[in-house]
């Protein structure tokens, strides 16, 4: 069974197309969402996390369509963890406590394995020894993994995460790519993130959505291969190019326009190929072979 | 499915919850600075307004307990509501809906009904242990039901004083939104019964979410008892705490159902039942006690 397939989905706010006829099925697997902001990303995760309903096209999610009625919605929801791009937090809650009041919303209703749920889920992203200090005294960081956690409650079978990477650093991004290449494997891991890094690291599938629509949907290396032979390190800057930099090195980073005299083809990244993808050349990019 | 029809497993899930937000309420440093402020004022009242012939208008000290707890929880209860609700997106896409969530906060009035509770307690043994005068509307020259009722509208008014919140939470969202309803709750409980309290009409002052039935010393020494069925009005408290609740639960429009409708009509029934109630029986008319000499003014 497919666990989320949207067909046709669209969503508008006012005059503002969020979502434009999006056809997307996933499957087990960590899935990352990339775009510019404005892209639709965070839409579309809240309407798979069940938070919003689509204006236009279907939804169903791990079978059932969320808006069919209250059971349909309230199944897909005991099989949902979701982690929203901007989440309060109540002040006067602790770390342990606010992850405990999602776990009886999400009815762990037994004491004691409530109580080692919240803990397992506070252990995955490192806030065990934090558990009882109140959210107000947690750093920004700290309060993402405490939204983190409560979306790992359960090991849910839909895991929706809005840039989930945010503010932590590099030490706390990698245990956080480890605990969901684990639950990737059993679980549809779907995230969106401005980190080209953390789905080159994570996920075998990459969405590029810009202006609401899908730019592009495969396999990460298939999107980075869209950029070889479109990136050099030269010593001069670019003319025409989309974007150049100077490295550590002291060479130019050179990715689209003409290679500059003197250029060295240069190994693609995931960025290089998003940034690419987002181009004036984009519609080149994708008639590639 | 109802949204109010728990599942099999919900009413244990219900039950923690409530545990949670109870939990939260005992330590909400509002609600303790109001539990605090009540009993120290029932303290020196004890210590500094007792008189030869003992502790003076006796049964106008619920007022004392439902003012400073009942008050400040209306702020706590708010506060706590929407406290949970800045998280509102990942805890509505929780399985457990608003409605839910607005019944385990009612549970947040189960502190502040132990404080009152409490407070009523002392009262009544700080009472029997210092004394009254015997011309006091007190046990003796009340019934004991009617001195119970007056009494038992402390902790009351402190678990409605909660769910009011709850309700000013779930509908009111801008700053300061509980402040403003705690001062529209006693300029609607002062307004509302002032004018009737001296009059032949003064039983139809019981719709006040605070009706006095004790007016103090008067200046002759006396006390006046107004007229009402405070049993009758303990009830008709008891149906505005659960119009707050359903009001509350209201806020979500899932929770609509005919079901829930037709429980709503018939809890808003039971209030204006036991408003004419309390209007029409007990009390008929106002009474003053005996003079008590030490209370002659001038």
């Amino acid at each position: 069974m497919t666990s989320i397939e949207l067909s046709g989905v669209g969503k508008t706010y006012g005059r503002t197309h969020a979502l434009a006829d999006v056809d997307l099925t996933f499957d087990r697997g960590v899935t990352g969402l990339l775009g510019p902001n404005g892209a639709g990303k965070t839409t579309l995760l809240r309407i798979v996390a069940t938070s919003i309903a689509a204006d236009r096209g279907e939804v169903r999610l791990l079978g059932r369509d969320p808006h069919r009625s209250h059971a349909d919605v309230t199944a897909v929801r005991r099989e949902l963890g979701y982690l929203p791009q901007e989440l309060g937090y109540p002040s006067d809650m602790t770390a342990f406590g606010f992850i405990e009041y999602v776990a009886v919303l999400k009815e762990w209703n037994d004491r004691g394995r409530r109580s080692q749920e919240v803990r397992r889920a506070l252990e995955a992203v490192g806030l065990a020894d934090q558990a009882t200090v109140r959210i107000s005294r947690l750093s920004g960081g700290q309060r993402r993994r405490v939204g983190l956690a409560q979306a790992l409650l359960g090991d849910p079978q839909l895991l929706v995460l809005d840039e989930p990477t945010t503010g932590l650093d590099p030490a706390q991004r990698a245990d956080l790519r480890r605990t969901l290449s684990v639950l990737g494997h059993r679980s549809t891991v779907l995230l969106s993130t401005h980190q080209t890094e953390d789905v080159a690291a994570l996920c075998e599938r990459v969405v590029v959505l810009a202006g609401g629509t899908v730019r592009f949907d495969g396999a990460v290396t298939d999107l980075v291969a869209t950029a070889v032979g479109r990136v050099w390190l030269a010593d001069e800057p670019g003319g025409d190019a989309l974007v150049s930099w100077r490295t550590g090195t002291g060479r130019h980073h050179v990715v689209g326009g003409t290679p500059p005299a003197g250029a060295d083809p240069a190994e693609p990244t995931l960025e290089d190929a998003y940034l690419l993808m987002l181009g004036p050349d984009a519609d080149r990019v994708l008639e590639r072979p | 499915m109802s949204s109010l029809s728990l599942p099999a497993s919900g009413t244990a899930g219900h039950r923690a919850m409530a545990v949670i937000e109870a939990r939260r309420m005992a330590r909400h440093p509002v609600f303790l600075l109001g539990v605090l402020l009540g009993f120290v004022v029932l303290g020196l009242y004890f210590v500094l307004v007792t008189d030869d012939s003992g502790v003076p208008a006796v049964l106008s000290l619920p007022l004392l307990g439902a003012f400073y707890i009942g008050l400040t929880t209306v702020i706590a209860a708010a506060l706590l509501t929407r406290s949970t609700e800045v998280a509102v997106e990942a805890v509505a896409t929780a399985p457990g809906t608003e409605a839910r969530r607005t019944l385990a906060l009612a549970a947040a009035g189960i502190p502040p009904f132990v404080a009152g509770l409490a407070f009523s307690v002392c009262l009544v043994v700080g009472v029997e242990v210092i004394g009254v005068a015997p011309q006091e509307w007190w046990f003796g020259t009340l019934p004991d039901w009617q001195v119970w009722s007056i009494v038992l509208m402390c902790p009351v008014a402190c678990l409605d004083g909660a769910l009011l919140g709850v309700l000013t939470g779930r509908w009111l969202r801008f700053r300061g939104a509980s402040a403003v309803v705690v001062v529209a709750l006693i300029v609607v409980t002062l307004l509302g019964q002032t004018p009737l309290l001296e009059t032949g009409s003064s039983e139809w002052r019981v719709w006040v979410p605070w009706a006095l039935f004790h007016t103090g010393d008067n200046a002759d020494g006396t006390q006046t008892l107004i007229a009402g069925n405070p049993a009758a009005y303990l009830g008709y408290q008891l149906a505005l705490g659960a119009l707050a609740v359903v009001g509350a639960i209201w806020h979500d429009r899932t929770a609509r159902t005919t079901r829930f409708r037709a429980l709503v009509a018939a809890v808003a029934a039971a209030a204006v039942a036991l408003f004419v109630i309390a209007a029409t029986t007990g009390n008929q008319d106002n009474r003053d006690s005996d003079p008590i000499p030490s209370r002659i003014a001038g």
